[in-house]
């Protein structure tokens, strides 16, 4: 029993990561209907910072969360201005390469800048597991969760109180219609895929203490979150938390229980049956088309 | 010109490729050659899929394994019998294992993955690929794990095993195959149909086009393409580890395509061969293969749209439309009896009956009833919003009625689709035009004769007699139904260089082309001038005369009054009229309905 409990926590705070990384594909996904394929290697890329800013140069936790913000937000301005904005206008899928290929850009780079070594990284809260009872928890893992939930409960406040998140959504549900309210849709085209970059950055920042940084790691984190927005549904981010947390603990489980090698592989047919029954996701509402 | 241009290039390629293992002494350029004959089957299946029926699919090293591990484990086992591997059976009943069985996993893949849609697609299948990966990394009694499968053997003839040159001419061969394959695919009737739903694949459905079964079919096509050249792969090598078939190679063939030129027939095999050759030659490129990829991405999707290919004046001119051949001269297709004769059998055709559809709190139709009979011309008016277009898109499957009945043809039915629909002779148009990119006006018109096929796609890979035959007959129906609409001029042009009138007329003749008994036009007239609409108010006239039973949405009042047998009157999702022409527009809740209420209008004349 204390088993159980023991891979269920450590799977929640996975889940939390892969919940975080999700919404990043949300967000742009409900802005400009545009996802970025790389997003996983924005993740290896803010844990890789994260190494370099609070391990290297020992800056502290708190300047090394604003300089992976910071930089990952700034890629995510150049990145949209430059491989997503010129196709979506032109009305090509292209970017669906374009965004693949910034992130197989970034892992040469990484590689190129940090060596290919697994790189430790301490946890922010120190390295002593905290006991309940028999089951033990790292202080990283409950900073993950506490993030996690802070994330999302702040995306939700910026899109129900703030004016920024009010012309995020109208963008969302109709460019050609914000547009004409002045709202500069192609602002917040850019501001949604930064946002998605510096989610992603936290990320990594977040993971790392657990997992180790190495320019690797982002493949198959980007490609595991993107099970979440899918079987939740693109443009729900409660569904998205829920989700991620649950494909966590029940990946945790089955690693478990049965053996880690299958984990991955029934993750994925999951993914695709729930996608063959409900293209819209668990949470997300059917759209209708129009002829 | 370009044929013959064309001829030449075929001409010196085959020589070259004959000559090149005389020539080049030494194995390692022979080699090469090899790995880029390879890649381009893979390459070619990935451009079938992808730049022709512009599909995605990421996870294309993922098949190409399953080939690969499959070919050498057969081939390996089989090697316990002495008169297999005599006759180099072992290998060649491998390479067949491996070919099939990625067909088979693509159709696995294709089937859940293809109901969804460009990213979400391009995303399953890379998970496809990654998970491939994964189950050769941990299956390690089977797949030998990190270490992968080595002494797999090469195909042998009696005492003789296949040396590199003899392995250059079978690699070389299959990949001609493999191009003729493709070439015949493009330009048969499948090819047609994939390359329309590309474009748009509601309109291709309304055809009586089964989109979903094409798509899985182009995929297993694709797939098998791949089986083989990793099959070929294995047996070329020797041995073959999981880090052979990884993310990265999948967007190396992606990228083959891209760079060479999606959607052209040369594009594969330019671009296997460029981005196989070129990091051979760049002394440490592999250190940066990555950023190679990706800045050869980033290059190639501004700079290169169409990729090399697309830069070339022959490829150019093979794009995708058939050659012309020699114009078919008078057809004996009589319109009036062809289009139709063949369904007036029964009456009325399509009935309804208290048809309701609500869209999640709001009602758009609600106890709609409506018979549609041979022979006359069915108006449908009423308001924006009234709930008309509902109505159409339910009469041609496009939705699923929430309740009440369909009858065809005196059976009840459930319309299931778009293209079931069409497939029982219902037909249309559509409010927003709807066409099929740039294929050519008689390419449109084919691909709605879809109907009548019994060929399939195995008669289009071969261009059998068949196929032919079939195909001649499309395209006298295909003229002669743009003759029909008056389009006759206009049948080798691409369609968006077609004026907006004629690409109404030809939604009109590629609805016809599969012989429906009903029609059901939305709003045709909208956005035509006064001439264009009396043109169509005689083509209307025409094709009722024909005996065909048409649905009329329109908001041009004169054309309704002047082909209209009966019109129904639509409001906020009911039925508040219907009758003949002078029945209607007397009828007092019709004025109410456009102009509200003489209450309202007192009230607004006094106000105003």
């Amino acid at each position: 029993m204390f088993f159980f409990f023991q891979i269920l926590l450590n799977g929640i705070a996975t889940g939390a990561i892969y919940a975080l990384i999700a919404v990043g594909y949300s967000v742009t996904f409900t802005t400009m209907r545009v996802l970025n394929f790389g997003l996983g290697m924005w993740v290896m890329l803010g844990g890789m910072l994260t190494y370099s800013l609070y391990v290297a140069w020992d800056l502290g936790i708190v300047v090394t969360a604003l300089g992976v913000a910071a930089l990952l937000g700034l890629l995510g301005v150049v990145a949209e201005r430059f491989t997503v904005r010129p196709f979506v206008k032109a009305g090509s899928e292209a970017w669906v390469m374009a965004t693949l290929a910034v992130g197989l850009l970034y892992v040469d780079i990484a590689e190129l800048v940090w060596g290919r070594n697994s790189l430790a990284v301490p946890g922010f809260l120190g390295e002593n597991v905290i006991r309940l009872g028999a089951v033990g928890v790292y202080p990283q893992q409950l900073l993950i969760v506490a993030a996690t939930v802070a994330a999302f409960l702040g995306l939700d406040y910026f899109y129900y109180r703030t004016l920024w998140g009010s012309a995020f959504r109208a963008v969302a549900h109709n460019p050609e219609v914000a547009r004409l309210m002045g709202i500069n849709a192609g602002a917040i085209a850019t501001a949604s895929y930064a946002l998605a970059g510096i989610l992603a950055g936290f990320a990594g920042m977040l993971v790392v203490p657990i997992t180790t940084a190495d320019p690797q790691m982002g493949a198959v984190l980007g490609l595991k979150a993107f099970v979440v927005p899918i079987v939740a549904g693109l443009a729900s981010p409660r569904g998205i938390l829920f989700c991620g947390v649950a494909y966590g603990a029940i990946e945790g489980l089955i690693s478990g229980y049965l053996f880690s090698g299958i984990r991955d592989i029934l993750a994925f047919a999951l993914m695709i049956v729930i996608l063959y029954f409900r293209p819209e996701g668990l949470f997300g509402r059917p759209s209708f088309e129009r002829a | 010109m370009s044929r013959f241009s064309n001829r030449i290039a075929l001409g010196v390629g085959l020589v070259v490729f004959l000559a090149a293992p005389v020539i080049l002494t030494g194995s390692y350029f022979k080699f090469l050659l090899i790995l880029v004959f390879i890649y381009a089957i893979v390459s070619i299946g990935l451009n079938i899929l992808i730049g022709y029926a512009g599909q995605f699919s990421l996870g294309h090293a993922g098949l190409m394994a399953i080939g690969a591990y499959l070919s050498a484990i057969v081939s390996m086992a089989l090697g316990e019998y002495p008169v297999l591997v005599w006759t180099g059976a072992n290998v060649w009943i491998g390479m067949l294992a491996g070919t099939i069985a990625a067909g088979l996993a693509g159709a696995a893949l294709a089937f859940p993955a293809l109901r969804l849609k460009g990213p979400y697609l391009a995303m399953v299948t890379i998970a496809f690929g990654w998970v491939i990966w994964k189950t050769l990394l941990n299956w390690t009694s089977v797949t030998g794990g990190d270490l992968g499968i080595t002494a797999i053997p090469r195909p042998r003839f009696g005492a003789e095993i296949f040396g590199v040159t003899a392995y250059y001419y079978l690699a070389g061969g299959l990949m001609i195959a493999a191009f003729a394959l493709q070439r015949n695919l493009v330009f048969s009737d499948f090819g047609r149909k994939i390359r329309a739903l590309k474009h748009d694949e509601v309109a291709a459905a309304s055809v009586g086009i089964d989109v979903h079964r094409e798509k899985v079919a182009v995929f297993v096509i694709s797939a098998t393409f791949a089986g083989l050249g990793g099959a070929l792969f294995a047996h070329l090598q020797n041995f073959i580890n999981p880090d052979d078939f990884q993310f990265v190679n999948s967007i190396f063939f992606l990228l083959t395509i891209l760079f060479g030129g999606a959607g052209t027939l040369v594009g594969p095999l330019i671009g296997a061969a460029l981005l196989t050759l070129i990091p051979e030659l760049l002394q440490d490129a592999e250190r940066f293969r990555l950023i190679i990829f990706a800045v050869l991405i980033l290059i190639t999707l501004f700079f290169l749209p169409r990729g090399v290919a697309g830069m070339l004046p022959v490829a150019q001119s093979r794009r995708g439309s058939p050659r012309s051949e020699a114009s078919p001269g008078p057809v004996a297709v009589e319109i009036s009896g062809g289009v139709s004769s063949a369904r007036t059998d029964e009456s009325p055709t399509l009935t309804v009956t208290g048809i309701g559809k609500r869209f999640g709190g709001v009602t758009a139709l609600k106890d709609v009833s409506m018979a549609i009979e041979t022979g006359r011309v069915h108006a449908l008016i009423g308001p924006n919003g009234a709930g008309k277009t509902t109505l159409v898109n339910i009469l041609s499957g496009f939705y699923r009625p929430d309740g009440g009945s369909i009858v065809v043809a005196n059976r009840e039915t459930r319309l299931l689709s778009l293209h079931h629909a069409a497939r029982l002779g219902i037909s249309r148009t559509f409010q927003t035009i709807k066409l099929f990119g740039e294929m050519t006006a008689r390419e449109h018109v084919m691909v709605g004769c879809e109907l009548q096929s019994e060929a399939g796609v195995i008669d289009a890979l071969l261009h059998d007699a068949r196929h032919r035959d079939e195909e001649r007959r499309r395209r006298e129906l295909a003229d002669a139904l743009l003759e029909f609409v008056g389009l006759a001029a206009r049948a080798d042009a691409p369609a968006t260089s077609l004026a907006y009138g004629h690409r109404r007329l030809l939604e009109i003749a590629r609805a016809l082309a599969g012989r429906p008994r009903v029609l059901l036009l939305d709003e045709p007239a909208a956005g035509l001038v006064a001439g264009e609409i009396e043109t169509l108010a005689l083509l209307i006239e025409k094709l009722r005369a024909g005996g065909l039973a048409i649905v009329l949405i329109e908001h041009h009042m004169d054309l309704v009054v002047a082909v209209s047998d009966a019109i129904t009157v639509l409001d906020y999702g009911e039925v508040i009229s219907r009758g003949t022409v002078e029945a209607v527009r007397r009828d007092p809740r019709v004025v109410e309905a456009y102009l509200g209420t003489a209450e309202d209008q007192r009230y607004l004349f006094a106000r105003g």
